[in-house]
């Protein structure tokens, strides 16, 4: 029941980094950064990459689970006809607009309910090993 | 319909006393050395069950539920002892006091 | 002769074990207090290191189990134990500088079972005294 813990544990760790991850995207919906040539350059969503985590690995083969890597998309930022606005493109083909970031707010929010119900499954199978040990103790009695 | 055929009922044989499964560990042995033996079980027992626990304790690779039912083992047979022991020296007395 | 009544059970080691449980359980408590403080530290007290001095403190108590005669004064025999209580006080720091709640109360569960577990088993040493004792099953 014991490994069983850390297992859970690392679970709700993963699930708590992914919501970040959301949260992170749904806030920077409308950013923009410099990036190092001085150009504006749109935010862009991140997402979380989960792989099995081998160091948490049980003798009977359960293993768990780690954030492998916050990486980045690299989608077309979107365009908005806004000439008076000061991160305007100076010149080019997109003289005028500004480029915003494209996250699918539709798809992010899904993501965030997901990770939340993991959450909440991982808790409940917790409370389950605990419930197993303080059992097996009533074997004395 | 077929009738019904008489069953051929014969009682079965007598067990005699021969065919009696006879432990080989109590033909020929004092009652003393069957009490000796069971004390020294459940002794060992008794050590084994405090080896687990103190293997557990010191991060020892044992399950927890295997050590929790070692002790209960353990425990029970100590107790079964312990009634033994009991009724023994009930029964001692119950001789002491026949009078002659 | 009161004092080796405990010594060949468990019930030392166990109570140690409690000890244990019951410090540790007060340094998690305070990772989990200061889980927005900055520049906190998160602290521990070495469940490995415990069960190695627990380990030696066991051999030692046993290996040094010779025939007790009347007249022999056993210095406490509580003292062999005591060494393993030198333990709880060595923090271990770690160098995460992001606390996780969640594995800060995964420690406290655990030790919580490892402290029922230690607690039970004790009780019913106990127990299995007084039923010797008492002579009544």
């Amino acid at each position: 029941m014991i490994p069983a813990l850390d297992i859970s544990t690392s679970a709700l760790v993963a699930q708590r980094i992914r919501l970040d991850t959301v949260s992170s995207n749904l806030a920077n919906l409308t950013s923009l950064a410099r990036d190092e040539r001085g150009n504006m350059q749109p935010y862009q969503a991140r997402y979380t990459i989960f792989q099995t985590d081998e160091a948490l690995e049980t003798k009977h083969g359960a293993v768990g689970v780690k954030v492998a890597a916050v990486q980045t998309e690299k989608l077309e930022p979107l365009y908005r006809w806004q000439p008076a606005h000061p991160y305007a493109i100076k010149d080019g083909p997109r003289k005028g607009y500004v480029a915003y970031p494209r996250v699918n707010m539709t798809a992010e929010m899904v993501d965030a309910l997901v990770a939340t119900r993991a959450y909440e499954a991982n808790i409940g199978a917790m409370e389950l090993s605990k419930n197993m040990a303080q059992q097996s103790l009533k074997i004395l009695g | 319909m077929t009738p019904i055929v008489s069953l051929s009922l014969t009682p079965p044989p007598a067990p005699s006393l021969s065919a009696l499964p006879t432990t080989t560990a109590t033909t020929g042995q004092p009652f003393k050395n069957i009490l000796l033996e069971a004390l020294n079980q459940v002794n060992t027992m008794q050590s084994q069950a405090n080896q687990a626990v103190e293997q557990l304790v010191t991060g020892g690779d044992v399950n927890p539920a295997e050590v929790l039912t070692t002790l209960q083992k353990a425990d029970i047979s100590f107790r079964m002892m312990l009634q033994v022991r009991n009724k023994l020296v009930q029964a001692y007395q119950e001789v002491n006091n026949i009078r002659i | 002769m009161f004092s080796s009544l405990f010594s060949t059970t468990t019930i030392p080691a166990l109570g140690e074990v409690l000890n244990f449980a019951q410090a540790r359980h007060t340094v998690l408590a305070g990772n989990v207090a200061n889980v927005n403080t900055p520049g906190y530290r998160l602290r521990d007290l070495s469940q490995t290191e415990f069960q190695e001095k627990l380990k030696e403190a066991i051999a030692l108590s046993r290996s040094s189990a010779e025939p007790m005669s009347p007249g022999l004064a056993s210095s406490e025999p509580g003292d062999v134990m005591r060494q393993v209580r030198s333990s709880l006080e060595n923090l271990v720091y770690h160098d995460d500088t992001n606390i996780d709640l969640e594995k800060q109360v995964a420690e406290m569960t655990k030790n919580h079972l490892l402290h029922n577990f230690a607690l039970t088993v004790m009780t019913d040493q106990f127990q299995l005294l007084q039923t010797a004792i008492s002579e009544r099953v």
